[in-house]
């Protein structure tokens, strides 16, 4: 017996509120982050994401209260990402009740951020965020910036080198399959799986249970992270852990 | 009936904190042994590096040990477990002792262990109320690369496999418990080992009120 396969939430955050972009046209409000948060534990996830994607100061500061009001009725793990700079961005977020926070642009920039924040408060609360593209050659490229930016890495080996800067896991999203729902990409989960020594989450394409399974079988990923399915309630958590029992994986 | 949550200065509290308070405790969060040890029940939280957390303890540990052998509840999360111990591979410095044993990397490919992963768990106090009955069926939630050893298999509690590689995730010496797993980032069944420490806690300080009440023995 091992370790349950993981169904991790993910809800994008801007000044305090959960949002949806829906093809370039504008953001959609979703709700308050706080009760989202708790109803997707109610619903049986094993934890929650939240994504920041304010661009303001003031933002910031809103995360911070948000976060604060989270973990005071959320009783699964919360990982914040999203515009953290510095390891001196990360203790504000702990303290504010975070238990990881994942790190994206700013460990290519300065890839020490990684092992300064594991030293100080352990590799579990680092998660390496890593947004990987397919190449012609079959190989991978990690982008930032929301796939925006080309950094030139090779996603499989940044992630390694993640790993063994003090990352204690690593969250991998296929730019090419996130908000398509054709399943994620399995043979680059898998190739970062089997390259590195820390839990995988595997992000972008999420569609159906089918697609999970395939994560944690094919993928090797220790956990499977998804949104819009259940921001559309297309399904709920509940009924995709059903489904996955039901192919004999010993979820939570 | 206060419960004092010791801050290393590092991580989150927060939830924790409101866990307790959800029991019916009220928390206060210090990292004055003074105060610690004056309260009715002290929570060592699970954040941080074992060799850091260590520098927070007090110099002499024998009224800290003391205390806990005196009675004064006492539960140790994830990092508090392991200074329970005597020592750990992850840094230098010693713990607190008050249970033998030593603490360990683990031994699995995939380190740090992130995740829910089940507890084998004995008939205890603490994981009464939980499904199962007798032999609790808990399932919680793991965040650590390193666990204990204790020298004697008598403390331990609570067994889980992580990768082939058996350890002790719940042990208990008196009123003193550890847990390797975050009950306050394990749902439901979580809080229900909380609230059943803060029941612990209450019985503790009642029996301290009625012998203060009694006058002397």
């Amino acid at each position: 017996m091992s370790l349950r396969p993981r169904v991790v939430v993910c809800l994008d955050v801007k000044d305090g509120r959960v949002v949806k972009g829906t093809n370039f046209e504008g953001l959609r409000d979703m709700g308050d982050p706080v009760q989202l948060a708790a109803r997707y534990e109610e619903e049986g996830a094993d934890e929650i994401c939240f994504l920041d994607i304010s661009a303001s100061r003031e933002g910031r500061g809103t995360l911070l209260e948000t976060v604060r009001r989270t973990a005071e009725v959320l009783f699964i793990p919360l990982t914040v990402g999203g515009g953290i700079r510095s390891a001196d961005d990360i203790g504000p977020l702990l303290r504010a009740g975070a238990d990881k926070i994942s790190v994206n642009s700013a460990a290519v920039r300065d890839p020490s951020l990684l092992a300064e924040g594991a030293r100080r408060y352990g590799s579990q609360c680092i998660v390496a965020s890593i947004d990987a593209a397919r190449e012609e050659d079959g190989s991978w490229r990690h982008w930032t910036h929301g796939g925006k930016t080309p950094t030139g890495l090779d996603a499989v080996e940044w992630a390694a080198r993640c790993a063994e800067l003090g990352a204690g896991e690593i969250l991998l999203t296929s730019i090419d399959r996130d908000g398509v729902r054709t399943g994620y990409d399995l043979e680059l989960t898998r190739a970062v799986a089997d390259r590195v020594t820390v839990p995988v989450v595997a992000s972008g394409g999420a569609g159906e249970a089918a697609h999970l399974r395939d994560a944690f079988t094919e993928g090797r990923a220790s956990a499977a992270l998804l949104a819009g399915i259940l921001h559309d309630r297309l399904t709920t958590v509940g009924a995709l852990k059903t489904a996955l029992r039901g192919w004999g994986l010993q979820v939570r | 009936m206060r419960i004092a949550l010791f801050d290393y200065g590092v991580g989150n509290l927060h939830s924790l904190g409101k866990a307790l308070e959800g029991a019916g405790a009220r928390v206060t969060v210090t990292r004055e042994w003074g105060v610690a040890l004056d309260l009715d029940g002290l929570v060592l939280p699970g954040v941080g590096a074992f060799s850091a957390a260590v520098q927070a303890l007090p110099p002499d540990r024998s009224a800290l040990r003391e205390a806990l052998e005196a009675g004064l509840p006492c539960l140790g999360i994830c990092l508090g477990m392991q200074l329970l111990f005597q020592g750990s591979e992850e840094g230098s410095g010693e713990g607190i002792g008050m249970i033998p044993g030593r603490v360990r990397r683990l031994t699995a490919r995939v380190v740090p262990q992130m995740g829910w992963n089940r507890v084998e768990s004995a008939s205890d106090v603490l994981f009464q109320g939980l499904p199962g009955g007798d032999e609790p069926e808990v399932v919680a939630y793991f965040a650590n690369s390193y666990v204990c050893e204790p020298r004697d298999p008598a403390h331990v509690i609570g067994w889980t496999t992580h990768d082939g590689d058996r350890f002790a995730s719940a042990v208990r010496r008196g009123t003193t418990w550890g847990m390797q797993f975050h009950p306050e980032k394990s749902s439901h069944q979580g809080r229900r080992i909380i609230q059943n420490f803060v029941t612990q806690v209450a019985a503790w300080r009642e029996g301290r009120v009625a012998e203060t009440q009694g006058g002397p023995r």
